[in-house]
């Protein structure tokens, strides 16, 4: 691409030219009370007579945006005018099998089936319309929730004409739009959610009231495994406002009429636990379980180019180094919770999930009845993060519904939610690379191990979890002899995907040691970046996805340039402190390319601040970029707590922390400014809600290096390890 | 044991059997007020955050015996008039600062208390009152925005 064509995008400015919404939310209950829609063509795009047009949206919203940048494809392809636009979101059943929210593919899986549809719906809205004029459709466009004949100006809105439309055949291949007839797609454009959320009217999980519901509290193993040997069920009914003691198979629940009394409830049971096999276990046993698992070869080789053995035995100079991750909660503020009534073989769940088609299968399985008497209703999610690909907390509000024999609301406390998260399993990798007499990077080996992600099943003794390799196998730069090898272990306790997965630990491996790379041979860190993926060949093969280098290196090259990088850091915030810039950047999939540059400075008792993140990506075609640029400070921030803030630690099996008092997370004061730069590209887009998180951890440790001569190979950071010792 | 209170200007009558139940539970549980959030219930996320005779307080540590006679105003009362338009909510739906949007009720709610203690606060003032708030989604910039435009901060 020339620099000509090079169209930028600065986005940090952007609030002030956002579309005004106020997008009609519709719930589900609503809709199908109200809509009989004239026209429904398919499942995600519906026309009422009244002109209102329903978007239906198959994928969970969790802070991502996606109820509105999925609406914005349909509504712009279609040519709806989007104050027409109401939402209603998808339950899985027939047309709904795959409801899953996750790996961040729902702008991306999206983009050409929603307009398919919505390309559908237009054509045949525009035929409509073209045989009550006689005219020809190739005359006729649809735009701002009309059909309008070019020749003589006339127009339908399609509230007139979705009776018409639904008599018509539906197109097989409808024609997209071309690029410059979207209209909608590119534009800033607000969350749809957003008046709901400042009144106080939205309704998460945690909000669902049916009539006749109860809440419950359940006492859970704090190891999970074990169980209850004596509890004192009938203290706990003497509790007033406590309906029942239940057992289930997740622990005992106490039934309530309110939330507080189900607690109290619960603590009065005064459980002795038989702590099970995880009783005395530790994050040194888990942390000596993976440095076990690098005494022998790894047991997948997941990339191999060229010989890497025999070029780190022939290199003029060799460079090792070990570098380590940590546990991590999600810590969602929503704590885990889900509404379920059980009666007459039938089910109905409401549950903050990022995969109701695990929900209506798993308690389906538990109550012994078919899926398709199981109905989920995805809410609101306060945060989802990976955590809520589990449905622990939906089944579990189903069994304890069924045992009240009531609609039953299951609330998590915090500390619940601490102890059953399914944690990110802290890695370790090991990387050494070999230089040949000129300083040239010519051999590179990475090798990683971890816990297996056991939300997502057993560990399987003859193979590697797939995304555990994520961030090491797609190294993008061109080293002639480069090999990946991945190890994981039998994880013990509960570990499941976490915002980008493995990518943050892998990343900030590599990071981390290309910048040891640069600063052993004496180079600028950005410009061993570019020379190393200008070289070889434009595109790398790193199964199952290509890497573009070159267009990585565009986007290190911009982050740089917006960044100043080179100049230097002056003024007061820098004032009595050691100060630095540091890069990383990573390819997400094969796809997203996506740099950060921060700028960050050290006091004397090593304490770290980030000032500013400068941030380049390129990821197609941006559909919203208000939605963008709040995805780059969301994962900036969720970047700085993995490097800077809290880990969970166990002792004697069970996760220590309880709640952000001992799990600090990013907080307002230490929120950098965040700067986005996207490149302007006409490829469909790519996902953008994990992409940020992984270059984060690594821009902020180099900087660090670059700020002192510290080089960090642990997360999360530590002062004391930065301190200034005269 | 019954307990008067006056929430969002309407007169409230509650039972509680437990002096201790803490107001957050009174007001979702039982009042239908579910747009105050339960986030650790031990104080240190800020999504429970109500006014208390027009003071930030934290629902989840103020048992409803404490809360009698007093006025309680929750994210719905906010604007007065329930359409959701006081000047805070106003300037987050400007940014569009919301994420998930679960903790947001708590920082406006905070937010709108800051400024009726004080018209002009400064940025260690919002420093101060926001940094006890938990966004695990960290919209903490576009909060930054809306809360420059609302103190006339730069």
């Amino acid at each position: 691409m020339s620099t000509t064509r090079r169209q930028l995008l600065k986005l940090s400015a952007a609030g002030g030219a956002a579309l005004a919404l106020r997008v009609p939310i519709l719930s589900a209950a609503t809709a199908d009370a109200t809509a009989s829609p004239a026209f429904a063509p398919n499942g995600w795009v519906r026309v009422g007579r009244d002109g209102r047009v329903t978007v239906v949206v198959g994928r969970s919203e969790m802070g991502q945006g996606v109820r509105t940048s999925l609406a914005m494809i349909v509504a712009d392809e279609l040519g709806a005018a989007w104050s027409a636009v109401a939402i209603e979101q998808a339950s899985p059943g027939p047309g709904y099998d795959n409801l899953n929210t996750g790996g961040s593919g729902s702008v991306e899986e999206g983009w050409l089936p929603l307009r398919r549809a919505a390309a559908g719906a237009r054509e045949m809205l525009i035929a409509a319309a073209a045989a009550r004029w006689k005219a020809d459709p190739s005359g006729c466009r649809a735009g701002e929730g009309s059909v309008v004949h070019a020749e003589t100006g006339r127009r339908l809105s399609f509230g007139t004409l979705a009776a018409a439309a639904a008599a018509l055949p539906v197109p097989k291949e409808p024609r997209l739009r071309e690029r410059d007839e979207l209209e909608l797609i590119g534009t800033p454009v607000r969350r749809v959610d957003g008046p709901a959320i400042v009144s106080g009217a939205a309704r998460y999980g945690l909000d669902v009231r049916i009539p006749g519901m109860r809440f419950a509290a359940v006492a859970h193993c704090p190891t999970p495994g074990g169980k209850a040997l004596r509890f004192d069920a009938a203290k706990a009914r003497a509790v007033p406002g406590v309906r029942g003691v239940h057992e289930v198979s997740t622990g005992i629940a106490v039934v309530a009429d309110d939330t507080w009394t189900a607690i109290s409830g619960r603590d009065a049971l005064s459980v002795e636990w038989d702590r099970g096999p995880l009783a005395g276990l530790t994050t040194a046993e888990l942390w000596s379980r993976i440095d076990r698992s690098f005494d022998g070869p790894m047991r997948r080789v997941t990339r191999s180019d060229g010989d890497v053995g025999a070029a780190l035995a022939g290199a003029a100079r060799r460079i090792q180094a070990t570098y380590r991750d940590s546990f991590q909660a999600h810590a969602s503020v929503e704590p885990q919770n889900s509404v379920a009534s059980v009666a007459d073989g039938r089910c109905e769940i409401w549950s903050p999930t990022q995969n109701p088609g695990r929900v209506q299968k798993e308690t389906a399985k538990l109550l012994g009845i078919p899926e398709s008497k199981v109905t989920v209703h995805v809410t609101l999610l306060g945060g989802g993060f990976g955590r809520r690909l589990a449905a622990d907390y939906a089944t579990e509000a189903a069994e304890v519904a069924r045992a009240a024999r009531a609609p039953v609301q299951v609330v998590w406390t915090r500390a619940d939610d601490f102890a059953g998260d399914w944690v990110h399993p802290g890695g370790r990798a090991d990387l050494e690379a070999g230089l040949d007499a000129s300083g040239r990077v010519v051999a590179w080996r990475h090798r990683a191990s971890t816990l297996h992600l056991s939300m997502f099943g057993p560990f399987d003794p003859k193979d590697v979890d797939e995304d555990s390799p994520w961030g090491g196998v797609d190294t993008p730069y061109a080293v002639p002899n480069l090999s990946v090898e991945n190890n994981d272990v039998e994880s013990p306790v509960r570990t499941g995907a976490w915002r980008s997965v493995f990518y943050p630990a892998n990343v900030f491996a590599r990071e981390s040691f290309l910048d040891e790379i640069a600063a052993a041979t004496g180079r600028d860190p950005v410009a061993l970046r570019r020379e190393l993926l200008s070289a070889g060949e434009p595109v790398a093969d790193a199964k199952p996805w290509k890497l573009e280098r070159r267009r990585l290196e565009r986007v290190v090259a911009l982050a740089a340039e917006k960044s100043g990088w080179g100049a230097p850091l002056a003024g007061a915030p820098y004032a009595g402190r050691r100060a630095g810039r540091g890069i990383a950047c990573n390819i997400y999939h094969g796809r997203t390319c996506l740099a950060h540059v921060a700028e960050v400075s050290v006091g004397v008792a090593g304490d770290v601040r980030v000032h500013r993140i400068v941030t380049a990506a390129d990821c197609g075609i941006v559909v919203n970029p208000l939605g963008l640029a709040g995805q780059v400070e969301s994962g900036v921030a969720w970047g700085l707590s993995y490097a800077l803030g809290g880990e969970a630690t166990y002792r004697d099996g069970r996760i220590e922390q309880e709640s952000y008092r001992e799990y600090p997370v990013l907080r307002y004061r230490d929120m950098p400014e965040v700067e986005v730069h996207t490149i302007r590209s006409e490829r469909p887009p790519s996902g953008f809600g994990e992409q940020p998180v992984p270059p984060v951890a690594p821009a902020v440790a180099n900087a660090i290096f670059a700020a002192t001569g510290k080089r960090v190979r642990r997360l999360p950071i530590r002062a004391a390890d930065l301190a200034k010792r005269d | 044991m019954r307990y008067l209170l006056t929430v969002n200007a309407r007169p409230r009558s509650v039972e509680a059997a437990d002096p201790d139940t803490p107001l957050l539970w009174i007001l979702r549980d039982r009042l239908g007020l579910t747009g105050t959030k339960y986030g650790c219930g031990v104080g240190v996320c800020g999504a429970c955050t109500v006014h208390l005779d027009g003071e930030a307080a934290r629902s989840c540590q103020v048992p409803v015996s404490a809360a009698a006679g007093k006025r309680v105003t929750t994210i719905e009362g906010l604007s007065g008039n329930g359409n959701g338009d006081h000047p805070c909510q106003r300037a987050w739906l400007e940014e569009d600062v919301a994420q998930c949007g679960y903790c947001q009720p708590g920082m406006i709610m905070e937010m709108a208390a800051l400024l009726a203690r004080r018209s002009k606060p400064s940025q260690s003032d919002v420093d101060d009152a926001l940094s006890d708030h938990v966004c695990r989604c960290g919209t903490y910039a576009r909060i930054r925005r809306a809360a420059r435009r609302l103190t006339g901060g730069a």
